[in-house]
């Protein structure tokens, strides 16, 4: 993966990469999944979401799969979406990069404590 | 209704865009719009939608996320040589939209520079572009220039380019004067100033050439030496005046100045002054011909322009009552009062019965200062202050109104200019304008206030300074180098026919 190509990667792409880690997700799980993460601070509103996954699924980080329903949502078939090895792949390298921030930042005093 | 409301703000994305998600969208706003009921909820799902909406729709008509873009475009050349169309969209209303936001914001901005730059452009340098500007601006220190040779020849001192009757404005107090341009000129040694010629040694043909000679850089640096040093003894703030004189020296050193025409460097000097001032009354001039030297005062120079002003009734026209007892008064410049006192105060006598007064000021080249409030004291009821930029504000800025026994304090008053209206005459224009005690009727003035004091920096580089720290009262900028606008715009030519119509016109509503 060629860090420098997506350095920084959008944060809004990121997070989506990261909701997707855990399972595969529709949009309005992703945006859930989203919120949840990042404590209610990142809303991700259909414009946003919708040009992030498209831009990902463009770049072949993430694929769509099978559409299905959503028992908790009731019937309509929604399209899912999953984390391709490449996602992951950028996922980390993103992360790694982040971690190296955090410990720039500490060695500079900036941050310190247990927050990492 | 509200599902409704956010399809239709959908409708503003690129098509592209709803043909792939526009209904996960909408779902997407139905599964928030189902879990998010209560008030603060809905309202924030709205507030989110907006942002979203301000958010991505540029970024969805521009394609920014160029990291990710460009990533796909190599993963696609992998695979071989591939066609990325990335304009295959008709105009949407956002695009639109945005375009009217656009193009206001180009007007605005647009309309925007022409005011600022109307404010700040050097125009000196492009209104007098033709006459020597060392002439126009040495005020205090006009050498007796061929014109005034001339124009005493033919028996009027007044008339000429140059402003004889301001060189002896001050001049009740010659020796005053005499004094003061030896100390303008006193503090530079002159062996410093002017190393390179030789004036009274050489014959004059050789100057010339010189003048013509690509400016080298050693003449540039007197230059500026010699205006840091008249700046730092003459401006009127002296921090501003070191700031302005470290500015010039530091581009001097960083290699800014690198010119070889003389109203370049003069321009470029004048630029970098302002820049750190913002006065515009300061300006470094550059004269082809070498400048004169100073002018010395003598009584003989004083008694032959008391003489001239007698020989011609101090450029005052004799009074004229038009129809409907207008009364019509031309003069050609503001005379030194303490020599044309009477002749002014006879021609405001006969004015004193009319009904309406028209100073004609179409060829007043200007004068003293004196004599702008002698005549506008008969135009007031109380003491008024005249604005004046080149003279500290004093008890004798106010006018000596009312005047015993004149009946013109509140009659109607027009002011003829025309671009041959210089100096104190357009002061007089000017205060009477803004004071909105006269209808100015004509042309722009010629702008030419002489605000800045002049200073030879050598034989062909001269600096205005404006010494004195007079408040301008009023909004719009004085006359300097812009010239005061007339209420009533008409060629020189047609403005006395002109203000006898207005003032007919007004006198009948009487």
């Amino acid at each position: 993966m060629p860090k420098q190509k997506l350095n920084p990667l959008p944060s809004a792409a990121f997070q989506i990469l990261l909701a997707l880690a855990g399972e595969d997700l529709h949009g309005y799980g992703i945006m859930r999944q989203v919120a949840e993460q990042t404590n209610d601070r990142m809303r991700l509103g259909p414009g946003t979401l919708y040009s992030s996954i498209q831009t990902l699924l463009d770049a072949k980080l993430i694929e769509e799969i099978e559409p299905r329903e959503d028992a908790k949502l009731g019937h309509e078939r929604r399209r899912y979406y999953r984390l391709t090895s490449a996602g992951r792949k950028l996922a980390r390298c993103e992360a790694e990069r982040l971690a190296d921030l955090v410990r720039l930042a500490r060695a500079k005093k900036i941050l310190r404590g247990e927050y990492v | 209704m509200s599902e409704k409301l956010y399809a239709w703000l959908l409708r503003l994305y690129p098509s592209r865009f709803r043909e792939a998600y526009g209904d996960e969208a909408l779902q997407l706003f139905r599964d928030r719009a189902r879990d998010e009921r209560a008030n603060i909820p809905r309202l924030r799902l709205w507030v989110d939608l907006l942002c979203d909406l301000a958010w991505s729709l540029p970024r969805e008509y521009f394609h920014v996320q160029p990291e990710l873009a460009s990533y796909a475009l190599r993963l696609h050349s992998e695979d071989g040589p591939s066609l990325v169309v990335l304009a295959d969209e008709s105009l949407g209303p956002g695009a639109l939209l945005f375009g009217a936001v656009l193009a206001l914001a180009v007007v605005a901005a647009f309309s925007a520079l022409l005011n600022h730059g109307v404010k700040h452009v050097p125009l000196s340098a492009l209104i007098r572009p033709a006459r020597s500007a060392a002439n126009v601006l040495s005020s205090r220190f006009t050498p007796p220039a061929p014109e005034l040779t001339r124009d005493s020849q033919a028996g009027a001192i007044a008339p000429g380019t140059g402003q004889p009757p301001e060189l002896t404005a001050s001049s009740s107090q010659a020796e005053n004067l005499a004094a003061g341009n030896a100390e303008s000129d006193g503090h530079i040694p002159s062996e410093e100033l002017r190393p390179f010629e030789k004036p009274s040694t050489q014959p004059r043909g050789a100057v010339l050439v010189y003048a013509k000679a690509k400016l080298a850089a050693a003449e540039r640096h007197l230059v500026i030496v010699e205006a840091a040093a008249n700046l730092k003894q003459h401006y009127v703030d002296a921090n501003v005046a070191q700031k302005m004189a470290d500015a010039l020296v530091q581009h001097e050193k960083n290699g800014d100045d690198d010119v070889t025409d003389g109203r370049a460097f003069a321009d470029l000097l004048t630029k970098q002054m302002r820049e750190v001032s913002h006065d515009r009354h300061l300006e470094v001039v550059y004269s082809e011909t070498p400048l004169p030297d100073p002018p010395v005062v003598t009584p003989e120079f004083y008694a032959r322009y008391r003489k001239a002003m007698e020989q011609t009734n101090c450029t005052f026209e004799p009074v004229k009552i038009l129809p409907h007892n207008i009364g019509y008064l031309k003069f050609n410049s503001f005379p030194d009062p303490s020599v044309c006192r009477q002749v002014a105060e006879d021609a405001m006598e006969a004015l004193n019965h009319a009904d309406a007064v028209i100073f004609d000021l179409r060829d007043n080249r200007g004068g003293n200062p004196g004599m702008v409030r002698l005549i506008a004291a008969y135009l007031f009821d109380r003491p008024q202050y005249m604005y004046n930029p080149r003279e500290e504000t004093k008890q004798d800025s106010w006018t000596r109104s009312p005047v015993p026994g004149n009946r013109l304090a509140n009659e109607p008053v027009y002011v003829l200019t025309s671009g041959n209206t210089f100096s104190a005459a357009e002061h007089f224009s000017y205060d009477l304008k803004m004071l909105k005690r006269a209808t100015l009727v004509g042309e722009r003035t010629a702008g030419a206030t002489d605000v800045g004091i002049f200073h030879r920096l050598d034989d062909h580089f001269g600096i205005a300074i404006r010494e004195t720290g007079a408040i301008n009262p009023y909004s719009e900028p004085d006359w300097d180098g812009i010239g005061v606008r007339p209420n009533v715009k008409v060629k020189a030519a047609d403005a006395l026919e002109t203000a006898v119509k207005l003032a007919e016109n007004r006198l009948q509503k009487k």
